[in-house]
């Protein structure tokens, strides 16, 4: 493994949150070294100092592609936490067809956006619940899009196959044998719940007002990587992307206080959502 | 001993007691079956970490389709398939549906434990992975709680604060009158 200099150290520390916004802490060596140095080595790099001029240089952006493969990190489960889903089947998804029934003669149109949909379990957590919900109900037309900065996770996400450790825990054995079928050691998504979803690779760093507004926005452990600045301006530009009745879902753990005043959350047993003020 | 379980499916009595003997010398735990059918009633009563099994068998149920009943039981359960030579291509379709390994006949003792090592590794790693995964998801899960809780109380305790601004900037009403009301506002809080 090659080692990093404290100078390259910071010179790809700003290259990453340049690219991706996501900031590293400079302390963890380790995570600089395990994650690029198999991405240096394959584009035959002595030292790090030669793959961000490299990578600068490439027009095509295939490193910075790989770097930011490298880089991100894609835990994420079926059903990660079930507050969020529950949430969804019993009030959010009640609420906003209840809001958007019978309000004009087009059968009505409801968005949900994935922002950080990784390798796609979230989104395809999220069809299922609909599924389930609204089993083969025509009333209503739904866009699932998910969205991801990493090339790989949204291939993956396209593909909906999983292996048997990306798959165990959270989705339940009915679940999975309904919606899933097997292939060789892995499961893959059936065809009925892959033709409800849309994937895209997007940086939130970049401008995203281009894909309209939502009704139902998933935020979940992405913006735990940004610094202070970049998760008030996050925040402020998916503010601008929810309709002013929309719903938005951060991870369990985060907090909008101190980052976001246009939020207020909003309480459901024992899960937390937000809406605009 | 070690930490597998082991089944192994030969019609072959003699490699399947040889096989038998050699993994029980190395301290593997191990149950055998003579045929396919006889591993399926094996597969559903106990568990295993590993079945090795002849790809060729008699009857119905040869290494194919043990190795389907092995995964669709349990996908955990890891599958190697002793294969003659002429047979590799199917082995490696084998692979293609989940098999761990396989091994060509005559079976190379050597080769044969270290596969099964690999395994033994493998599911350690499989089985920390999950617990951190566990310990991960409570301790997220605690977090989360109290987080919310407060994310809840800031959030109600800003309205607070709003709400008393506007007390205290209030027209038409006496000092005493505006922080009467604001005191009133933060005893409710």
């Amino acid at each position: 493994m090659i080692k990093i200099t404290p100078t390259e150290l910071n010179l790809v520390a700003q290259y990453i949150q340049a690219i991706s916004g996501i900031y590293l802490d400079q302390s963890k060596t380790y995570l600089f070294e395990t994650r690029l140095s198999s991405v240096a080595e394959a584009h035959g790099c002595a030292n790090y100092q030669d793959l961000y001029n490299l990578a600068k240089r490439d027009l095509s952006k295939k490193i910075e592609k790989e770097i930011v493969d490298a880089i991100t990190t894609n835990e994420t489960l079926f059903f990660r936490d079930k507050g969020p889903f529950e949430l969804l089947q019993h009030k959010i998804l009640p609420e906003v067809i209840d809001a958007r029934s019978g309000k004009s003669a087009l059968k009505p149109r409801i968005k949900i956006w994935s922002a950080a949909a990784s390798t796609g379990q979230e989104l395809y957590s999220i069809a299922i619940v609909i599924k389930e919900l609204l089993k083969d109900s025509n009333d209503y037309t739904f866009t699932l899009l998910g969205t991801d900065i990493s090339d790989a996770a949204i291939a993956q996400a396209s593909y909906g196959k999983y292996n048997r450790f990306e798959i165990e825990r959270g989705l339940d054995k009915k679940n999975l044998q309904k919606y899933f079928t097997l292939l060789g050691d892995s499961w893959k998504i059936k065809d009925e719940i892959r033709a409800m979803v849309n994937f895209k690779k997007l940086n939130l760093m970049q401008p995203f007002s281009a894909l309209g507004k939502f009704d139902i926005i998933f935020c979940r452990n992405v913006a735990i990587y940004f610094t202070l600045a970049d998760r008030k301006t996050l925040f402020t530009k998916l503010a601008g992307s929810l309709n002013d009745d929309g719903y938005l879902i951060i991870g369990s753990t985060e907090s909008l206080t101190g980052v976001c005043p246009l939020f207020v959350p909003k309480r459901h047993l024992r899960s937390i959502f937000y809406q605009k003020k | 001993m070690k930490n597998l379980s082991i089944l192994v499916v030969d019609d072959d009595p003699v490699l399947r007691h040889l096989l038998r003997k050699r993994l029980k010398i190395a301290g593997y735990s191990v149950e055998s079956a003579e045929d396919g059918y006889v591993a399926r009633d094996l597969i559903h009563k106990q568990s295993f970490d590993v079945v090795l099994t002849d790809l060729m068998m008699p009857g119905d149920i040869g290494g194919l389709e043990v190795l389907e009943l092995a995964k669709e039981k349990d996908s955990s359960i890891e599958v190697v398939l002793i294969t003659a030579h002429s047979s590799v291509d199917t082995a490696v379709q084998a692979m293609k549906k989940g098999a761990a390994d396989y091994l060509e006949k005559p079976v190379n003792f050597d080769e044969l434990f270290l596969r099964l090592d690999k395994i033994a590794n493998i599911q350690t790693m499989y089985r920390s992975a999950v617990d951190l995964r566990l310990a991960l998801s409570r301790t997220e899960g605690e977090a989360g709680q109290t987080i919310q809780m407060l994310e809840l109380l800031c959030g109600k305790l800003q309205q607070s604060l709003d709400e008393i601004e506007t007390t205290l900037e209030k027209d038409g009403a006496t000092s005493e009158e505006r922080v009467a009301s604001a005191l009133a506002i933060i005893r409710e809080t």
